[in-house]
């Protein structure tokens, strides 16, 4: 079993020049909108075809065509050499096509092994046999390399490991043709390469693999393929040794894209925001920083380090072991949010799922949700709302395809400004933020950069956590690397490249 | 992570749509056409049975029939949008009718039995939104054992007899301003304000958005404590209310009045009128909608002289049917 299984679910073995799929003109629009227009392409076994574009392109359309979630208006898909209509997700999953979401879907209360064998638990007369799940999940994972102790309860496992399971469990349930989506949104570096390690070993094995992602560099490292949408339309599909780095970022944005290091005024002495031997358990320990006005710090750190703490204690979601908070000059007691709010400093959280905006709500109301309650309103008028809420969006250039939507239905980038302009359209004395490009495409990356720099401009304190040395060597004056809790080093950006600044995330020297 | 589905934008369509072969429900445009499709029916079908169903008196008799649960259902309209629940409405109804009936008989004035069972109902209320705000105890568990020790409460204070308040209160129960029957005027005037109140007071968007996610309200400067005490604490006054107008309505309190059976008729009405059990969605049209469904089934029932032993067999059918409506509307959208 652990041997074979790479090859019986190729059918064949190796790769083949005929496609497994193939999509030919398909169009699919949604009330009026083309989201898909005239779009064709082939994905063949043993290859690893990247699918890139910006939000909205039509990426997530196009994968929930693939796997049976919506059907094309014009046009059709086959798989296996047949014409497929109605096309369903039970049908395409038979087919042996396979969607692992960007959001995880395990059962995270259950074990590894449980969740790999879930809907085919092996029993006698009902009666699971739990001797054979284990051995089952074991060799279904081992038959893809993965080192994962089947015994784990899958809400312990960290975000890597659980997308490995997902992969293992569609592998093993007959997937010949996966589609990944952004498989490593939200990693951190060692753990990325983990999952790119195992997307080459899936292809080696002869399995089709459609990978979505943002990360130009490791679309061009991975893939053998890329395809290109814009505005619904493929821009271009080809081998990916055609194509460089620069034209894959103006094919996606239709132009080219510079997001560069503006010259800002030097900041002024005043310090808009200080933390003071901030501690809580073991996941931060005496975390200190004077942020000037006008200046952006960031804090980097690899994913899931002390920045990434930061947010629920500068709020007052969470309150501190120990520390202390100054805001323009004035103490601010930890652990309250609404002191944290009155004090004028803004948290913007990198989780805008879970704690940044309320899906059910219009994008409007989501826009001033936080400004009305600072401003003491008592009446709401929707039509008052509309007028309040257009400078914000023209200012984050938030884009939607009906008037006011809820939030819910925008894409990742647009969801990002709308939480982005929640806050900053609130007048901040300082401002922390977190991940604030987290998924979001290259044009909405620039967009966003840019905004932080005027927010900066404008004196802003801006404290920015971050898991991205990129983003860090864009944005920040000034930065302070975290690993294991603590404060292991601070540069001005300046006086450090890129480089020196990865090598110290990663474990380097002590400054 | 891209753009999904985006809202159909009605008139505003252009783009020729491709045929869709799939059997579909009739486009539902219209906020809660299934519903009022639903009542139509109803009423169309009792009016070919009964002549008696048709006439004036028996529609005020239905209307001021569920003006009492009216009054319940809007003050859960409102909190249940906002993520609570409250099992014990219906047995603080029961608790005030007791509170207020046997201070009248007492021969207490009628001001200060309705001022002191007022007060009893709204204090209750705050009592399930403590301990729900304080505790973290789920509000379904909370308010279920309140509504038990409440249901027991009530049968005390009654001594397991029947109190009567005679004519004290007739001129709310039975009376008319204009020829509309005053418990219809009061639950009418409770209905619009509560409408009111959730769509154009930022007190009530609160309410959406804290139960759309807690996590954000909070984090957004909502007062996200203050707000659910407040909520526990109307639905508590509207609950003293109800029990009010019932109490006026029977002309007094016996074992059997309101207590849970009411609450579940109301949880009935907002959840067939969409309300979102999980928080974040909630109408009071729908609601009221919801309410008077029940009530004409209810009264349909009682016109054909059908046992009463159908009576719970339909609202718990016509519940179920509202429920998978509702479901199957939300999944198209």
């Amino acid at each position: 079993m652990t041997s074979t299984m790479l090859d019986s679910i190729t059918g064949v073995g190796g790769p083949s020049p005929e496609a497994v799929i193939r999509v030919r003109d398909v169009t699919k629009s949604f009330g009026g909108a083309a989201a898909l227009k005239n779009v064709s392409l082939d994905v063949h076994a043993g290859e690893v075809h990247a699918l890139m574009g910006m939000n909205g392109a039509g990426k997530s359309t196009l994968v929930k065509i693939l796997s049976g979630a919506h059907n094309p208006d014009l046009g059709h898909i086959e798989v296996a050499d047949r014409v497929q209509t109605q096309l369903t997700p039970r049908r395409a999953r038979r087919l042996g096509i396979s969607t692992v979401p960007q959001r995880r879907e395990l059962v995270m209360s259950l074990t590894v092994a449980e969740n790999i064998m879930l809907g085919d638990l092996p029993n006698r007369r009902s009666v699971v046999r739990w001797r054979s799940v284990a051995d089952e999940a074991r060799a279904a994972l081992d038959g893809l390399g993965i080192s994962i102790d089947v015994g784990h309860i899958a809400g312990d496992l960290t975000v890597a490991e659980q997308t490995m399971v997902e992969v293992a469990r569609e592998v093993r349930r007959g997937g010949r043709v996966l589609i990944l989506d952004e498989p490593t949104a939200c990693l951190g570096a060692d753990a990325a390469e983990q999952i790119r390690a195992l997307v080459r070993r899936l292809r080696d094995g002869g399995v089709a693999v459609v990978y979505i992602s943002h990360h130009i560099d490791e679309v061009l490292g991975i893939a053998d393929r890329i395809t290109v949408l814009r505005d619904g339309a493929v821009v271009r599909s080809g081998v990916t040794g055609d194509i460089d780095e620069r034209g894959l970022v103006r094919d996606m944005a239709g132009r080219d894209v510079v997001s560069e290091r503006p010259q800002r005024a030097a900041a002024s002495r005043d310090v808009g925001l200080a933390v003071r031997d901030l501690s809580h358990g073991r996941s931060i320990d005496g975390f200190h920083v004077e942020v000037r006005k006008g200046e952006i710090v960031a804090v980097l750190g690899p994913a899931g380090d002390a920045q990434s703490r930061l947010f629920d204690l500068l709020s007052g979601r969470r309150r501190p072991d120990r520390g202390a908070l100054c805001v323009d000059g004035r103490p601010v007691p930890l652990g309250s949010v609404s002191r944290a709010l009155g004090s004028g400093l803004r948290c913007v959280t990198g989780d805008r799922r879970s704690l940044g905006l309320i899906p059910d709500l219009s994008i409007d109301e989501n826009l001033l949700l936080a400004q009305d309650r600072l401003a003491g309103r008592r009446l709401h008028r929707s039509s008052a709302l509309a007028r309040r809420a257009a400078p914000l969006r023209d200012d984050y250039r938030v884009v939607s395809l009906a008037k006011n939507p809820p939030v819910g239905r925008l894409s990742g980038g647009n969801q990002q400004k709308v939480l982005l302009a929640k806050w900053l359209g609130t007048r901040p004395a300082a401002c922390f933020l977190e991940d604030p490009t987290n998924g979001v495409d290259v044009a909405a990356m620039a967009d966003i950069h840019t905004l932080i720099d005027a927010l900066a401009r404008e004196g802003v304190a801006v404290l920015l956590a971050s898991s991205s040395a990129e983003e860090v060597m864009r944005l920040a004056d000034r930065v302070i690397v975290v690993r294991g809790g603590r404060m292991v080093a601070e540069h001005e950006i300046n006086g450090i490249t890129r480089d020196e600044l990865v090598a110290t995330v990663l474990g380097g020297e002590l400054s | 992570m891209s753009i999904g589905s985006p809202a159909r934008t009605g008139a505003s369509e252009t783009a020729p749509q491709a045929p869709d072969r799939r059997w579909r429900l009739p486009d539902m445009r219209i906020p809660h056409s299934g519903l009022i499709l639903m009542l139509i029916l109803v009423v169309a079908l009792a009016s070919f049975q009964t002549d008696s169903f048709l006439t004036t008196t028996n529609l005020l008799n239905v209307l001021r029939q569920v003006s009492a649960g009216a009054v319940i259902a809007a003050g859960l309209t409102l909190l249940m949008t906002a993520g609570g629940m409250d099992f014990s409405m219906g047995s603080v109804v029961a608790v005030t009718t007791a509170v207020a009936a046997q201070l009248i008989a007492h021969d207490q004035p009628v001001w200060l039995a309705i001022v002191v069972s007022m007060a009893v109902a709204t204090v209750l209320g705050l009592v399930n939104g403590l301990v729900v705000t304080f505790t973290k105890v789920a509000p379904f568990v909370v308010t279920l054992a309140t509504a038990t020790l409440l249901d027991g409460v009530f049968l005390v204070i009654l001594e397991g007899l029947s109190v009567s308040v005679g004519a004290e209160l007739s001129e709310l129960g039975n009376g008319t301003t204009l020829g509309v029957p005053n418990l219809l005027v009061v639950a009418v005037i409770v209905l619009a304000a509560t409408a009111f109140v959730m769509r154009y007071t930022v007190f009530g968007r609160d309410a959406f958005a804290i139960g759309g996610n807690e996590d954000v309200a909070r984090l957004s400067g909502i007062n996200v404590v203050r707000a659910k005490l407040v909520l526990y604490g109307l639905a508590g006054a509207l609950s003293g209310l109800a029990g009010i107008m019932l109490l006026s309505r029977l002309a007094g309190s016996s074992p059997g009045t309101a207590g849970l059976p009411m609450q579940l008729t109301a949880v009935a009405a907002v959840v067939i009128g969409g309300t979102s059990l999980h928080g974040g969605r909630g109408t009071v049209v729908g609601t009221t909608l919801g309410v008077l469904l029940l009530g004409v089934v209810a009264n349909v029932l009682n016109l054909l002289q059908i046992s009463s032993y159908y009576h719970l067999i339909s609202v718990g059918a016509v519940l179920l049917i509202a429920a998978v409506a509702n479901q199957l509307h939300n999944r198209r959208k």
